[in-house]
């Protein structure tokens, strides 16, 4: 998955319009951000990247490009 | 020598009571559901003479056709304890049709099939006591817990239909509503949480319970001293639902 797709997931998972993020923008800018949207991308790493996801991994997370890059890395 | 059969029997609260029983002279019949879980309980009581059984009840017709044949050699059954209980938190949109059944089955629906099969003439002794463990979350809702939060709602309406339906037969059905328990299934909840603090534990004002608090109760309602208790929902929350 490319790095606009992976947006793009993310964007889902938050119900929010398509391409209205990208990799800069800072978690605490986006309001939807709360506490069942990080449940939605525990679960989506988890389903979609077999990748488990920390609490503590989740809270160190600044920007968009952060979770770009923990979900595409090999 | 009494026998107890105990469902999910490898680790947290089922492994405590298992210990307990076993160091009071007990004959165990103890399931889980993996290798390691079955080598863990031959670690711990491989010498005790109990009786293993690895099993997945998110298949539950595993128990219609294995759990006779196991009675069969086991003996008369005077308690059983379910304490399989699998979690899931997972937000309405990210809903999955075959992960709610899952947690529906090993949850509920397996308690329900092994009630059939225990409660069958032969195969209990008068004065069986059952117990299922639920949990504060099947009375107090929170986000993304449905699946989990209705299954043990789910096991407590069981517990109380069953226990309406056998007491004739001299068995007394009864659950046991626990709040967050020092276990290593809590610890493991707690490090996939988004927020560091634990909400639960601001509501549970007498703080994280220890397993052998958990112990302590069911053996309260295993035993004689409970013979009034019957379709009831013994609390064990440290005051979350006060
Ligand atoms: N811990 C808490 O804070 C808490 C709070 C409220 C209620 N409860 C309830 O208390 C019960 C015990 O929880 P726990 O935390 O002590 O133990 P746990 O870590 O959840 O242990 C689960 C047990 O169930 C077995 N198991 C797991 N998946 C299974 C499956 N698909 N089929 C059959 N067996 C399966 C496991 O066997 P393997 O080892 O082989 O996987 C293990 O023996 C659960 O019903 C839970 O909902 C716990």
């Amino acid at each position: 998955m490319n790095t606009q797709e992976i947006i793009n997931l993310f964007e889902d998972a938050l119900e929010i319009e398509q391409n209205s993020l990208s990799e800069s923008t800072n978690l605490s800018d986006i309001p939807e951000y709360d506490s069942m949207a990080k449940l939605s991308l525990i679960i989506l790493s988890d389903d979609e990247f077999g990748k488990k996801l920390s609490g503590e991994q989740i809270r160190d997370f600044k920007t968009v490009g952060d979770i770009v890059k923990f979900l595409s890395a090999d | 020598m009494k026998r107890t059969f105990i469902s999910g029997a490898s680790k947290g609260i089922g492994f405590a009571l298992a210990r307990r029983l076993s160091d009071e002279g007990q004959n165990l019949l103890l399931q889980a559901s993996s290798d390691e879980g079955i080598d863990r309980l031959k670690d711990q009581f491989g010498a005790k003479g109990h009786l293993f059984w690895k099993s997945d009840f998110t298949n539950p017709s595993s128990i219609t056709n294995e759990l006779e044949g196991l009675l069969r050699d086991f003996g008369t059954l005077d308690g059983f304890v379910h304490c399989v209980g699998i979690r899931s938190r997972r937000p309405l949109s990210l809903f999955q049709l075959e992960g709610m059944q899952a947690v529906m089955n090993a949850n509920v629906v397996s308690f329900v099939e092994t009630m059939r099969i225990i409660t069958k003439r032969g195969y209990f002794n008068p004065g069986l006591s059952v117990i299922g463990i639920s949990s504060i979350s099947a009375h107090v809702g929170s986000p993304g817990v449905t699946a989990y939060a209705a299954s043990k709602a789910a096991l407590e309406s069981s517990i109380r239909c069953l226990a309406a339906e056998l007491f004739k037969k001299s068995i007394r059905v009864n659950g046991l509503v626990c709040g967050q328990v020092n276990t290593e299934a809590y610890h493991e909840l707690m490090s996939s949480k988004e927020s560091e603090a634990d909400p639960v534990l601001q509501r549970q004002y007498m703080g994280l319970l220890e397993v052998d608090q958990i112990v302590d109760a069911i053996c309260y309602l295993l035993g004689g001293s409970s013979s009034q208790m019957n379709g009831t929902m013994f609390p064990a929350h440290a005051g979350f639902l006060s």
